[in-house]
């Protein structure tokens, strides 16, 4: 420390400063105030900062996560990332389903009422709609009203450049069905939420649903994203599914059953088309069918799909199942003969009949001819328990397993209750019930040299494992039987395809209508193509056929050019030169 | 001798403010850049998705088949009519 300079007199320095009266001599200082006053400050001034101290602790303490939320509110945003549902493509590819953005149009009706009437008039023009009906919507209390949903971009941009005040937009997805009414049933649809409500659609709601993500982000004064606080929820896209469905196979199969079901003025009519080496159902058609781009007018018989979810008594196509049966127990073979005239036979009390009296007939005639008493003789020498045991292997009565929505079981009854006549009907396809596509499906034993594989609606990359149902020579034999069927001696010398070996068995049954046999018919064809090494089974059902009412003639043409045309589609070669078809003038009408 | 000690760090100090903001900046605005190619990418998602559709419908084979029939006045092949040539064969 240095030494301080001697004080000088502060009075004489500071006189010039000041107007002549010094600090230390100013008479302020002379006065004497009670000491109270000045504690009194001290106590106002100490009260004021512990005032300041709880309202610090009140504001860092108490109240601030809703300070924080309310600042953050100022800057940070919660961003929705929506996730697209996932496309349906058919087995080459070529989209089936696919989701589009598109826009809802809401309002905030009393915001809107303020605008002016030429705007209005444009909107309503805009939304397809009349002023009425815009006016009609607007003129509600809510404080939020959907004017219409699922507008396409152009329309919404042109909606927004509009201005009008109270009129917003929001961003959905609408479904687009390019293949339309061809594929309606397999595809199924989506309701306006974007969820499945039928056909692939639903049955793969899971994987073709997407989960929409969320960020948290700063924005800044203009609205753009600067930066973001938390981490990101990514949104996941629906998986795309690709089905087993070959779409030019589809549209063959479609056309060609429509123009019969035309043709024939039938009710309904099925159509499937399944590869016989790997299971894929490569088409599935119906009639009547709806269009999923626009169903604003539905009813139930167009949405029903009668392959999948309809049971009809089969008739004479169960034959051969029964016959492969006794042929697989060595009990018959294709050459023993039954008697089969007068073509009457009563078991019980009640008669069956054939068509035709055909007097002594081989296993193999039993089946080109479609006989009902020879395959009742043959069922009636085998035990009940077998012939269960045969239908429920191949898939009749039993749950399917193939994952489509509705699929029904039909029923096969327990072996237990069965009396010979029961037997004996349902060796031929009455009394048992199945659906279009069980039938499809155990046709496979033959086509598959006497195995069976699931059905499948997605494509399929490795082969499925078989399971054994009868032999490989029996199913050979069967296919030489069935190919009889088409021969000009057969039941179904329509179903000829020029230039493939071709086999099936026709089946033409009464329908029941509460209990009872009516005289109305469903009339069916099932085929395997090409004989030589089967690829496709193609099973058709048309529902009351106006005019004929017979399997051979009515579901046989069916059969004959979708598998013409789908082999040729698939680049199978053809295993028979000829190319002339002999369809006999009058062709044998079979029993039923 | 401590003068020139703060006088440094201070200068030190404003220097790496400054560049704290210009990072913030930098930062923010390369964000910007890639929110935007993000936005186009979904776009280009978007219109890919209606390309495929427009493909489907335009391509479809009810569509074809009638093009075929009316406008370039078509037939479908029969049998009768292909010659099929078997490899190897003479």
């Amino acid at each position: 420390m240095t030494k301080m300079p001697p004080r000088p007199n502060l009075a004489g320095s500071r006189v010039a400063a000041s107007k002549g009266v010094a600090f230390s001599s100013n008479p302020i200082l002379q006065v004497k105030l009670p000491a109270w006053r000045s504690r009194f400050v001290l106590f106002v001034l100490f009260v004021a900062f512990v005032a300041l101290i709880v309202r610090a602790l009140w504001l860092q303490g108490v109240s601030t996560d809703f300070l924080q939320k309310q600042g953050a509110s100022r800057y940070a945003r919660t961003l929705e990332l929506p996730a697209t549902r996932g496309k349906i493509t058919d087995r080459n590819g070529q989209v089936l389903a696919s989701s589009v953005p598109v826009k809802a149009i809401w309002a905030i009706p009393d915001d809107v009422q303020a605008a002016p009437k030429d705007k209005l008039v444009q909107l309503a023009k805009l939304l397809e709609m009349s002023d009425a009906e815009l006016r009609k919507k607007l003129d509600s209390d809510r404080s939020f009203v959907y004017l219409k949903r699922q507008v396409e971009q152009d329309t919404a941009d042109k909606i927004v450049k509009l201005g009008i005040p109270g009129v917003e937009t929001r961003k959905e997805y609408k479904r687009f069905y390019p293949e339309g009414e061809v594929m309606a049933h397999v595809v199924g649809f989506t309701n306006i939420e974007d969820a499945g409500q039928d056909g692939m659609e639903l049955a793969a709601q899971k994987t073709l649903a997407g989960m929409t993500g969320s960020r948290r982000v700063i924005k800044d004064r203009l609205g753009r994203v600067v930066e973001d606080i938390e981490s990101i929820r990514e949104p996941h896209d629906g998986r795309d599914l690709t089905l087993s469905i070959d779409s030019k196979i589809q549209y063959i199969a479609f056309t060609q059953l429509k123009e019969a079901v035309e043709k024939f003025k039938a009710k309904a009519g099925g159509i499937i088309v399944v590869d016989a080496k790997t299971g894929e159902v490569l088409a599935l058609a119906n009639l009547p069918t709806y269009n999923p781009n626009d169903r604003s007018v539905l009813t139930g018989a167009q949405l029903r799909n009668r392959v999948v979810t309809d049971t009809f008594e089969p008739g004479s196509t169960l034959k051969p199942f029964t016959v492969a049966l006794a042929l697989d127990t060595h009990r018959v073979t294709p050459s023993t003969v039954f008697q089969t005239a007068p073509g009457k036979m009563t078991i019980g009390t009640a008669t069956i009949g054939d068509s035709h009296a055909h007097g002594p007939l081989t296993v193999a005639q039993i089946i080109e001819k479609s006989s009902n008493i020879g395959t009742a003789k043959i069922a009636l020498g085998m035990p009940p328990e077998e012939m269960w045991e045969m239908f429920t292997t191949v898939g009749f009565g039993q749950q399917p397993k193939f994952g489509f929505p509705g699929a029904v079981a039909g029923r096969v009854r327990p072996y237990k209750s069965w009396r010979p006549i029961e037997q004996a009907t349902m060796s031929y396809g009455h009394g048992i019930s199945v659906s279009l596509i069980q039938l499809a499906h155990a046709y496979l034993i033959f086509a598959r040299n006497g195995d069976i594989i699931p059905l499948s609606f997605t494509k399929v990359t490795d082969s499925p494992i078989g399971q054994r149902v009868i032999s490989a020579d029996t199913a050979l034999q069967m296919r030489r039987m069935l190919e009889t069927v088409v021969a000009p001696g057969g039941t179904a010398p329509q179903a000829q395809v020029p230039g493939y070996r071709v086999g099936g068995k026709t089946g033409t049954a009464y329908k029941i209508e509460g209990g009872k046999y009516v005289r109305k018919y469903v009339a069916s064809f099932s085929g395997i193509a090409p004989m030589s090494d089967p690829r496709l089974i193609i099973s058709v059902m048309i529902d009351e056929p106006q005019g004929q009412h017979y399997g051979g003639p009515v579901a046989g043409p069916v059969f004959a050019n979708v598998a013409a045309n789908a082999l040729r589609a698939l680049n199978v070669p053809p295993d028979s030169s000829v190319t002339n078809i002999i369809i006999p003038k009058e062709p044998l009408e079979e029993s039923m | 001798m401590t003068g020139r000690l703060c006088l440094l760090l201070t200068a030190l100090l404003v220097a790496c403010a400054l560049s704290v903001v210009s990072a913030q900046y930098k930062a923010r605005s390369l964000f910007i850049e890639l929110e935007r190619a993000q936005s186009a990418a979904r776009q280009l998602d978007v219109d890919w998705a209606q390309l495929q559709l427009d493909q489907s419908t335009l391509g479809k084979n009810a569509r074809i088949e009638e093009l075929a029939r009316r406008d370039l006045n078509m037939m479908p092949v029969t049998a009768a009519r292909t010659q099929y040539l078997t490899v190897g064969a003479q």
